[in-house]
């Protein structure tokens, strides 16, 4: 999730206070100060979300080989990926007859070539929800779904309300336009020409 | 979902019952599981039967399933 900040969380799903609070939370390392050297510092809201492992190497090596790609961009960077996304965290089943998957690899038909390094990680009850919602995976999976498509596209339903307006306001001016045109047009394509013989 | 404070997932209960929708495809997946049973060589799957069989449950279980998620 290293394109998205802290502070794109305020005014979505936690106040000021709460997202400073759980930025500070994280240890960030910073630039070279004063005496050129790194340091550490406790995280900003303006910092992204830190990333689990330092490098490609330690990502794949935690993994079993596999590397976990950045989910910021997901659901956008998969083929229907919202439905996607779910199917593949509720999908994990045994595979079909005749098909085996390696030690380390888990079976999921929803990933291509069936043989997934995540094993399952939604469990029914594995979270409490504040308002006491049941934690099924279903309800779950669905949660992670839309704060994934949100991390996606966080403009977006400001961008479709914008598109809306635009749309009708462009469609006005079009008929504007096609009023205007054909009436500064009407004295050309009403008049007669006549091709006659000069005697 | 139950009084005992234990979730039970839908999905389980719905697709109990699509699986009558399915009968065709799931016939078809087990007639396929009878006739690689002997097999040695390792290459022969039913992951084709197993897709159809599938495809057709989450068609069934998809406009259901978001009823019961907040």
């Amino acid at each position: 999730m290293s394109l998205v900040a802290y502070r794109d969380l305020i005014g979505v799903a936690y106040t000021e206070e709460e997202v400073k609070a759980m930025a500070a939370e994280v240890e960030v390392e910073d630039g070279p100060n004063d005496e050129g050297e790194m340091y550490t510092r406790p995280g900003k809201p303006s910092d992204h979300f830190p990333s689990p492992y330092p490098n490609e190497q330690a990502a794949r090596f935690a993994n079993g080989g596999a590397y976990p790609p950045d989910l910021s961009l997901i659901t956008k960077a998969r083929h229907n990926g919202q439905n996607y996304v779910f199917a593949l965290l509720t999908g994990y089943r045994d595979p079909p007859a005749g098909v085996s998957v390696r030690e380390g690899l888990h079976y999921n038909p929803y990933f291509p070539g069936g043989a997934i390094a995540m094993p399952k990680m939604l469990m029914d009850g594995g979270v409490e929800y504040e308002d006491g919602v049941p934690a099924t995976e279903t309800q779950m999976a669905k949660d992670v779904v839309t704060f994934l498509s949100w991390a996606a596209e966080p403009e977006m339903e400001e961008r479709k309300l914008m598109g809306f307006k635009v749309i009708f306001v462009l469609t006005l001016a079009l008929i504007q336009a096609g009023y205007y045109k054909r009436w500064k047009w009407a004295p050309v394509k009403s008049r007669r020409v006549i091709v006659d013989v000069i005697n | 979902m139950s009084d005992d404070g234990e979730v039970v997932d839908p999905r389980a209960r719905l697709d109990e019952i699509s699986k009558a929708k399915c009968v065709k495809q799931l016939m078809s997946y087990q007639a396929c599981v009878k006739r690689i049973e002997g097999d040695e060589t390792g290459h022969k799957h039913c992951t084709g039967q197993y897709f159809d069989y599938w495809a057709c449950i989450d068609k069934h279980v998809a406009p259901r399933l978001f009823k019961w998620t907040k």
